[in-house]
């Protein structure tokens, strides 16, 4: 094999791993902040990747300014379910344990109800536009425009919400809680107001990752699941609530489904996904990236 | 399909929208005192409205079975030996899970005791309800069911009406055999459908001196297909065949424009003949891409017809290969219940042992196979999914070299 065929086949896994990181990175922040292991984070995708999608056929908005305005809608809306459902939900649970289970529990329901809302309001038919798909040739190689602008934005944003994290006041409160929930609040960290925004954020960069993916692939009701699923296997890679390990396994993942591919069966993806997945369970239970052991 | 997931199978989905659609289609023709005499005749189907089947359902399927009582019920009815009764249908999401598929029509045959069934939709769900309703005594004429094992179970009161995959693969090669393609790639989904084609594909292809550089299986629905695209390219290929779904089938075509892959000939299947397919490519995006195809409205003044009333009944086009064999099933029953009445061993007998004049025309049975229509091809040229192969089906000349993506 050449070495721009390396190149490319190595490309194209970064940027599958690019929108699988920024999906893991979004459930990452409610599960390893909140213990909310939000089942339904992928259904949010598929409505950022229909606002997204109706915006351009139906008003000729580009797909490029729908990326912010699905980031906007989604997280105003992960804040309302917050405020809805996991508040009161935080209130009543006696401890962690049970919050999480009831927490699981209501995002079952949230994905019924975002699925079927998606099939009532838009139908269950395929969609899809055309948007950036003319080649462009770096090196030897080729790529799609549109797939090369996804690979830059999801890691931008993911790169952002780290940096974010690091940096700012806000992120260190958030870190603190992760660390720490009750010596945070004991310091005078405000979970009544960081929750529900970082639930919000979290859902805003998976209507991000939507808003990218609806302009290279197709998009249905049914679209969101299979990302559930990644994004749980992203952040048991990096180890739950580390954003770094997330963006890393995330690419990681991308790159060995591709190489997997290009060399076995596109069959048998899915076997490898979840053989590294268990991999990983049974040899670094707390993820490739935690100190932690 | 055959996607079970956990995940999806919630307490989803069960809608009576066709029904409220029939009633309010009855409502409307209350004036003929006949008909609401009349007890309903009830006709019973589950089908995917959600989950990973439901694009090619919603396309190729359940809107013909609502256009169909829509028309009946505008004339006064289905006429049932004479007598005009209104049509009622009974319907329900199998939320694109086999299982729910089959208890559906479990209860819909065993307890309800509907009068007539309509199929699911796609080869797996036919697999998995055709010997049920053959257990039933219910015939079956399935618009969307591509399985040579289908038609080994030798099951009477089943009926396949689109081509099976030994005549379509057999017309495919023999296209490509007299436009001089000497290589062949290969990649198919690994399901019933995928499977027995590649498998009738490889038979064909035995014999006719072609060479295939690669073939390649892939789970349906997957998001990146490049890798194999790619290390096919480099094998430079005359054509490329996918024995895809629909959502495959858009994969399978962006990626390839994407890393500039353009062979000669290239073949999808399940949604090329899709007007989604054209609306997401864009239609100088799909020129010459060749597929799974049988009829447009130049086929007969009955398939414009239909084209038409199919544009305006369900504000959408029809897909130009299982909608017009869907159609013609209900040509079909039609005209068998006009004949024998609700008697159901009768209709299966009519159905099994005439020729009937469909919009895709003259079909006859042997066994459960259609063998009055040809394998054929069809090819996107200049936004419409002509024929091009066999010529006595053609409503186009095929254009032999696929020109670059656009």
């Amino acid at each position: 094999m050449s070495l721009g065929s390396w190149l490319e086949l190595i490309a194209s896994g970064l940027i599958t791993g690019g929108v699988y990181a920024l999906v893991g990175l979004g459930l990452n922040l409610q599960y390893g902040l909140m213990r909310i292991l939000n089942i339904a984070h992928g259904e949010f995708l598929m409505v950022g990747a229909f606002l997204t999608w109706m915006a351009t056929t139906s008003f000729g908005v580009s797909p490029l300014l729908m990326v912010p305005v699905s980031f906007a809608v989604l997280m105003a809306v992960g804040m309302l379910v917050h405020r809805l459902t996991f508040r009161r939900l935080a209130a009543t649970s006696p401890n962690l344990d049970i919050f999480e289970a009831r927490g699981l529990m209501v995002a079952f329901g949230l994905m019924f109800l975002v699925q079927n809302f998606a099939d009532a309001v838009w139908g269950g038919d395929l969609r899809g536009y055309d948007y950036l798909t003319e080649p462009v040739h770096i090196g030897g190689s080729q790529f799609a425009a549109n797939k090369l602008l996804l690979l830059a934005l999801s890691l931008s944003f993911s790169i952002a919400l780290i940096v974010m994290l690091r940096l700012t006041l806000l992120g260190k409160g958030v870190r603190a809680l992760m660390q720490s929930p009750t010596g945070a609040q004991l310091v005078g960290i405000d979970t009544a107001r960081l929750h529900p925004l970082m639930f919000g954020v979290g859902l805003g960069l998976s209507g991000v990752a939507g808003s990218l993916l609806s302009m290279a692939y197709t998009v249905s009701p049914s679209m969101g699941e299979p990302y559930t699923v990644t994004a749980l296997i992203v952040i048991t890679l990096g180890g739950f609530g580390n954003m770094g390990g997330a963006l890393a396994g995330g690419l990681a993942l991308g790159v060995i489904e591709a190489l997997g591919m290009h060399f076995t069966n596109p069959s048998l993806k899915a076997l490898l996904s979840y053989a590294v997945f268990i991999g990983v369970l049974l040899w670094k239970p707390n993820g490739l990236f935690n100190k932690r052991t | 399909m055959s996607q079970h997931n956990p995940l999806t199978a919630g307490p989803g989905g069960l809608r009576r929208r066709s029904v409220v659609q029939a009633l309010a289609a009855g409502a409307a023709s209350v004036g003929f005192p006949a008909i609401a005499q009349a007890a309903p005749v009830r006709v019973g189907y589950a089908i995917s409205r959600t989950g990973p089947a439901t694009p090619g359902a919603q396309t190729s399927q359940e809107p013909n079975f609502l256009m169909w009582a829509e028309q009946q019920n505008a004339a006064g009815g289905l006429n049932v030996k004479g007598v005009k009764r209104p049509i009622e249908l009974i319907s329900s999401d199998d939320r694109s899970d086999i299982e729910t598929c089959v208890r559906s029509y479990e209860k819909l045959m065993g307890s309800d005791k509907v009068d007539l069934i309509l199929p699911p939709w796609g080869s797996g769900a036919n697999f998995a309800v055709a010997p049920l309703a053959n257990r039933f005594g219910y015939p079956m004429l399935a618009p969307t069911a591509l399985s040579r094992r289908l038609v080994e179970m030798k099951l009477p009161y089943f009926f396949l009406m689109l081509q099976q995959p030994k005549p379509m693969c057999e017309a495919l090669v023999d296209m490509f055999k007299a436009n001089g393609v000497k290589t062949v790639a290969v990649i198919y989904t690994d399901e019933l459908f995928g499977l027995e084609n590649y498998a009738a594909f490889k038979v064909a292809l035995a014999s006719s001196g072609m060479t295939m550089v690669e073939d390649k299986s892939f789970p349906t629905g997957s998001k990146d297909l490049s890798p194999v695209l790619r290390s096919i390219k480099d094998k430079n290929p005359d054509a490329f065949v996918g024995f895809t779904y629909p959502a495959d089938t858009v994969l399978a075509s962006r990626q390839s424009k994407e890393i500039g892959f353009n062979p000669k000939f290239f073949y999808a299947s399940v949604g090329t003949a899709f007007p989604f397919y054209r609306a997401t490519l864009t239609p100088a995006g799909v020129e010459g891409v060749i597929g799974m195809g049988s009829w447009n409205p130049k086929t007969s003044p009955g398939a414009k017809a239909y084209f038409d009333a199919h544009v305006k009944s369900q504000k959408k086009e029809p897909d130009r290969w299982a909608s017009g064999a869907c159609w013609a099933s209900l040509e079909i029953l039609t005209a068998a219940v006009a004949r024998v009445g609700l008697d159901r061993k009768a209709i299966r007998d009519f159905v099994a042992g005439n020729e009937h004049d469909t919009i895709l025309g003259k079909i006859k049975f042997a066994g459960s196979e259609n063998v009055g229509t040809p394998g054929t091809v069809g090819q996107w040229q200049k936004g419409e999914f002509e024929v091009v192969w066999p010529q006595s089906r053609a409503t186009a000349p095929l254009v032999t070299q696929k020109p670059a993506w656009a």
